[in-house]
């Protein structure tokens, strides 16, 4: 009987594996064919090349991979520091207070992210809602310059991305036995002793998974460079964009898409494999 | 069991949601004579439309694509048919007629075909204009506030000044972009000439410090908010822009203009070819063209419509009178490798700007 289960439960799995070969494998396979191919016009030619790749990992192409990997990794040490504490916290609250926040979490996610950043342009732009708002108080005089900056695309970034890391890390937070802080408390470690060797190592695996969802997305939100920086900041995202609908270069926007999937699953396995040793 | 049967009338629901799609997208109009016009939204005013369809007793089947990309693929898709009219930009249109998907016009079903401005005409996309009848015209010129901008700028070279330091609005278009730096120096849109186009780029980095924003969508909305002072727009933009803002300064660059068309064409298989060659024909008749146009927002490629267009439309929908051909040139296909370079020019200079 458990076996025949066993058959009939991995045949109602068969779609689920075919629809995953076709609709994910396949695509892949097929961009990274594609990537050592040749241009033709708008279209591509079947022969073997490295230009692309050559392309990609020099000059101007690797210099924007580089600008793309900035800009992620200082949208997600400011996710860290924001996300963190926030997730950390909540958890400790009362359950219905904690309820109230995971639905303020929740709602804006009713609309379209693209959505949600128009509403930065009106906070950020010449006498918008901040301008309006600091010179009320008197900090400022005149209307600042905020839209079209490396700054409002920053906070455009932690904006879309802060929920991934609230989430991951109070998952594991609230799951969290606070009586082994009372006890590291109660031998006497101070209370950053106490966060430092309990708190901490302990939350780890939801601050790892809140990396890689802050992190690897970051790599890709072209649309928020554009739409809060004014298009100044390239990045990888965008450049491949550009190829496919400008330029009609499919293999070199494949080489860079594969050059960033090899980087993006080579952080996502050295942060993984750590966690597994902490275990 | 009772799982098994759950999970067959799952299965079941999902055939007929299936069946039922596949079945309604086969349900079409069939009474009455349509005709497909495909092409971008808001090309024509619904009065226009409306007035065709009573006049000929045509259903007009109106279909929006947002990229000339788009409705190239879908027209190959098509093999040709299934449209009947459709306007796109010059350089796709240089392709689809090269892949043999348009017809010839029967030209004795368009009379007023006269009515078109030759200066539009036998252009590259079309030289012999046996295929097309152009639609509007798009021209990239300068706008600045005069208010705020106190040098006077006269063209393109102008604009590399640092009195417009992060106050200049640019369009995110490359070739564009590049070409104004290209006809700074002189040289064509069109070169091919690796040295001239490494001269260009690194004349278009020099301008990296003036610019704040580059965008296609909207950016009159830019200038007008005070975002930025300065911009080099498309035209439907300049037009917002200066029914917006009267006082707004518009300048045909001193060292040439480049400019685009958009043209009707008939795809080889349309399934009623007859009725788009009443659609042109009656488009064409100048009253009817100036109100398109005054609606559109570009260039009006009708010669006959011109004096039709009101007042305060007329000085930025119709060419100055000075204006040679000679003045203009049209941004055309080139080949993979100087493609690739402008599109390298352009984004090192874009990751420069910040």
């Amino acid at each position: 009987m458990s076996k025949k289960r066993k058959i009939s439960s991995s045949l109602g799995l068969l779609p689920m594996y075919l629809f995953t070969l076709v609709f994910v494998l396949g695509p892949l396979i097929f961009m990274i064919a594609l990537s050592f191919f040749e241009q033709d016009g708008w279209s591509y030619r079947a022969v073997f090349t490295l230009d692309n790749y050559k392309n990609a990992l020099t000059g101007t192409y690797l210099e924007i991979l580089f600008s793309s990997l900035r800009l992620a990794v200082i949208s997600t040490a400011a996710v860290i520091i924001l996300g963190y504490p926030f997730g950390l916290c909540t958890a400790f609250l009362p359950k219905r207070m904690q309820k109230f926040i995971m639905t303020t979490q929740m709602i804006p996610y009713w609309v379209n992210s693209l959505l949600r950043l128009y509403g930065w342009i009106i906070i950020f732009r010449a006498n918008g809602l901040l301008d309006k708002l600091l010179m009320w108080l008197g900090i400022t005089e005149e209307p600042l310059r905020l839209l079209y900056t490396y700054p409002a695309v920053v906070v455009g970034m932690i904006y879309v991305l802060i929920p991934f890391m609230f989430a991951s890390v109070y998952q594991v937070a609230e799951r969290l036995d606070t009586s082994l802080i009372e006890a590291a408390r109660d031998l006497g470690a101070s209370p950053i002793r106490a966060f430092l060797s309990v708190t901490l190592p302990l939350t780890l695996p939801g601050l790892k998974t809140g990396i890689i969802h802050t992190f690897i997305p970051s790599m890709g939100l072209f649309f928020i460079a554009d739409i809060l920086g004014g298009n100044k900041i390239v990045l990888t995202g965008s450049l491949i964009n550009d190829l496919l609908n400008k330029a009609h270069d499919q293999p070199q926007a494949a080489a860079l898409a594969s050059v960033m999937m090899v980087l993006t699953a080579a952080i996502c396995i050295l942060l993984l494999r750590r966690a597994k040793y902490e275990r | 069991m009772k799982n098994q049967l759950k999970r067959i009338v799952c299965l079941l629901l999902c055939l007929v949601m299936a069946t039922s799609a596949l079945m309604l997208s086969g349900c079409k109009k069939k009474n009455g004579e349509v005709l497909n016009l495909y092409t971008w939204a808001g090309m024509f005013p619904d009065e226009v439309i409306r007035e065709f369809e009573k006049e000929t007793g045509i259903t007009v089947n109106y279909v929006n694509f947002d990229s000339d990309e788009t409705m190239l693929q879908k027209l190959q898709a098509a093999g040709g048919g299934e449209y009947d009219l459709i306007i796109a930009d010059d350089y796709i249109i240089e392709v689809a007629i090269a892949e043999g998907l348009v017809q010839k016009l029967d030209k004795s079903k368009i009379p007023s075909l006269g009515n078109v401005n030759p200066i539009y005409q036998g252009q590259f996309f079309d030289p012999t204009d046996e295929y097309t009848v152009p639609y509007g015209a798009g021209v990239q010129t300068i706008v600045y506030n005069p208010a705020k901008v106190d040098i006077e700028i006269n063209g393109y070279e102008d604009l590399w000044n640092y009195d417009l330091e992060d106050r200049l609005g640019i369009i995110d278009n490359y070739r564009v972009m590049m070409g104004m730096s290209l006809k700074t120096f002189g040289f064509s849109y069109n070169t091919t000439d690796a040295e001239e186009l490494m001269e260009a780029g690194a004349h278009l980095m020099e301008l990296a410090p003036m610019i704040r924003l580059i965008k296609n969508d909207n950016l009159q909305d830019d200038l007008l908010s005070g975002e930025i002072d300065a911009a080099i727009m498309y035209t439907s933009q300049v037009t917002m822009a200066k029914m917006a803002d009267p006082s707004l300064e518009v300048v045909f660059p001193e060292e040439g203009i480049g400019f685009g068309i958009m043209a009707m064409f008939v795809p080889s298989e349309a399934p009623n070819s007859e009725a788009a060659h009443k659609f042109i024909e009656f488009i064409l008749q100048p009253e009817r063209s100036a109100k398109c146009f005054e609606y559109l927002g570009y260039y009006c490629t009708n010669s006959a419509a011109e004096q039709y267009i009101s007042e305060e439309y007329r000085s930025f929908l119709t060419l100055p009178a000075e204006l040679k051909r000679e003045d203009m040139e049209m941004i055309q296909n080139v080949d993979s490798v100087t493609d690739e370079s402008h599109l390298k020019y352009w984004t090192a200079f874009k990751n420069f700007c910040d």
